[in-house]
């Protein structure tokens, strides 16, 4: 520790200059990671929020809740941990207003679902022309009261209560009634709804024609979703082996320009336990601070970064990023440790 | 008795036709209250017999004792010790720590091995000797060739070893230096009954030393003894 901190005090350019490279690395990992779990959560937010276990939908719809109709012999009795929920793809257009595109989510409101939706302002939609939607809408302008028609539908539909983080498949999610949604779709009067949910866990459809998923796996087949978290999955992952190789190489070459010093200290009798303790701190020290300054940039960032950007910042997971870091660190820092235990005292005698 | 006793050391490097005989049936002792001279030309064997005088590299053949302990009984961490506590070193080349001031430099051996150093005031006393006193917070780079020599050998008489060995310590150093060298080295023989050895090919140095020895092509002849009253 002496011996590190002195040499990190007396080489501040060299120490700055590796500090600031670990600071650029980790705050883009930081940054990726964020960027990486905003966006799955803007998959799977409005799921989040139902609070369920799993999903029941038409056994050929691929797991795919848009492909999926069950009608109401399929269905059978549901208890009250279990709910309709009815979905349909829709443009929202008003005059005055961008189109948003958007998902409808139709619910039942004596149902569990519906009781589960957390507004901001507001209340849940009276009557089959009143919706909730995200308070994406309100940062597009809207605002309580207004109206707004779907797709190519001549009914006005009246915001009555704004939600937060409703989102499904990166689209914005409008909540409204069931019957809203069998009207939208222009569904049979049989159908009666895209899925069922159940906060049941041992909730299974006894129909033939259905099939009952678990949560984790439909949201991992949700369309893009997969291909999405390995595309980031795998770019941490790089970027995690290339700072290894960085920090290794640079720390190597801090160590190898001590050897001939650390000989003669070999040479005078200091136990390389010492030495190594040495190198080993430096880089613990040097990583440690850079690891400090991004933590720091990463919250500037968080903070000053629009709500329109989908970035989720996870404390835990932003921790676990970053011991990873340090022990790819520790990795590249035990490297030169090696030529350290190895010095040859003798080779720095006869000069 | 003697501190150091090489006792029929030969030296080889390298195999086959390359193989190179740098010491030949070299015997030296060293004693408390003697500074012992070796004055050899480049090239004959000096710091190759320093090296092996300190335990850092075993003989092709012969034995050296160290207070009458031969090193080929000692473990390697035992001799590593030994180096902390009872040598004193000073190296040709790259004897201070870049990074470390010249009071850092005596902060690092207390660091190391927490008794028996110097005291701050024979430190003071020692640094004042040598000339240094007023260069205690400057770093090796801020140093002159002659005055880190000095540091280097200020920091190797710091841990209070019984044996100094030096190689080559007054290569940078004018005449006038050379005295003040000289006359500390002789000083801690004489005074502090330290065994003190010299290897050098500065002829300089010849009017302290109580025993002058000559190496040439590796083989070791004792020159002259002076007697002292
Ligand atoms: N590890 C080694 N392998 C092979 N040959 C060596 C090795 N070390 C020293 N030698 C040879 O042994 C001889 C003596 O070397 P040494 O370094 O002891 O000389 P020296 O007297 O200290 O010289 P200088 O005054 O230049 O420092 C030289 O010829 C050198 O080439
Ligand atoms: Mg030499």
């Amino acid at each position: 520790m002496f011996l590190a901190l002195k040499e990190i005090r007396k080489e501040k350019l060299r120490s700055g200059l590796i500090i600031s490279m670990i600071v650029l690395i980790s705050y883009l990992i930081f940054i990726l990671t964020s960027l990486a779990l905003g966006l799955a959560r803007e998959n799977t937010d409005a799921i989040d929020s139902w609070g369920i276990q799993n999903i029941t939908l038409d056994a050929n719809a691929n797991v795919d809740m848009r492909q999926s109709l069950l009608t109401a012999p399929q269905v059978g009795t549901l208890t009250d941990k279990e709910a309709y929920i009815g979905q349909a793809s829709v443009v929202a257009k008003a005059t005055g207003h961008e189109r948003i595109s958007s998902v409808f989510i139709g619910l039942d409101s004596h149902q569990f679902v519906a009781k589960k939706i957390k507004l901001t302002t507001g209340h849940m939609p009276q009557t089959n022309h009143e919706v909730v939607v995200d308070t994406s809408f309100q940062e597009s302008g809207y605002q309580l009261g207004d109206t707004f028609k779907l797709n190519a539908d001549n009914t006005n539909y009246k915001i009555v209560g704004f939600t937060k983080n409703a989102k499904m498949n990166v689209a914005p999610v409008i909540y409204g009634q069931l019957s809203t949604w069998s009207s939208l779709k222009g569904t049979s009067s049989s159908t009666i709804a895209s899925a069922i949910v159940s906060k049941n866990i041992n909730y299974r459809t006894s129909s033939h024609a259905l099939k009952t998923y678990s949560i984790s796996k439909f949201i991992n087949k949700m369309p893009g979703y997969q291909a999405q978290n390995l595309t980031f999955g795998l770019m941490i992952g790089f970027l995690m082996g290339i700072s290894l190789i960085v920090i290794a190489v640079f720390l190597y070459i801090l160590t190898m320009q001590k050897l001939p010093n650390y000989a003669v200290l070999r040479a005078q009798g200091i136990p390389s336990k010492i030495l190594v303790g040495a190198t080993v701190s430096q880089s613990l020290i040097l990583v440690l601070s850079g690891l400090v300054i991004s933590s720091i940039l990463t919250i500037i960032t968080a903070i000053s970064m629009p709500s329109a950007v989908p970035m989720a910042f996870d404390i835990p997971i932003l921790i676990v990023v970053g011991v990873g870091l340090m022990i790819m660190s520790l990795i590249g820092g035990l490297i030169p440790v090696r030529s350290v235990l190895r010095v040859d005292p003798i080779s720095v005698i006869g000069g | 008795m003697s501190v150091l006793s090489i006792q029929h050391v030969n030296q080889f490097f390298g195999s086959g036709t390359a193989r190179v005989h740098v010491l030949h049936d070299v015997n030296f002792d060293a004693k408390p209250g003697t500074l012992s001279l070796i004055i050899g030309p480049s090239g004959s064997g000096k710091s190759t017999f320093l090296t092996i005088a300190g335990g850092l590299l075993t003989p092709t053949d012969g034995d050296v004792l160290f207070d009458g302990q031969s090193y080929k009984d000692t473990s390697k961490k035992a001799r590593e010790q030994l180096r902390l506590d009872s040598i004193g070193f000073i190296l040709q080349a790259y004897h201070l720590l870049p990074y470390l001031t010249v009071a850092d430099q005596f902060k690092l051996v207390d660091k190391v091995k927490k008794l028996h150093n110097l005291t701050p005031m024979e430190l003071n006393e020692l640094l004042n000797q040598l000339g240094i006193q007023d260069l205690i917070n400057k770093f090796p780079n801020e140093l002159s060739g002659g005055q880190q020599q000095r540091v280097a050998i200020a920091r190797a008489l710091y841990p209070d070893p019984k044996i100094l060995l030096a190689d080559e310590p007054t290569a940078a150093l004018d005449t006038a230096r050379v005295k003040v060298v000289g006359n500390l080295f002789q000083e801690l023989a004489h005074t502090r009954n330290k065994a003190v050895v010299i290897v050098t090919h500065d002829i300089r140095l010849k009017e302290f030393a109580d025993q002058i020895y000559e190496l040439r092509d590796g083989t070791l002849t004792k020159q002259s003894t002076k007697v002292f009253v």
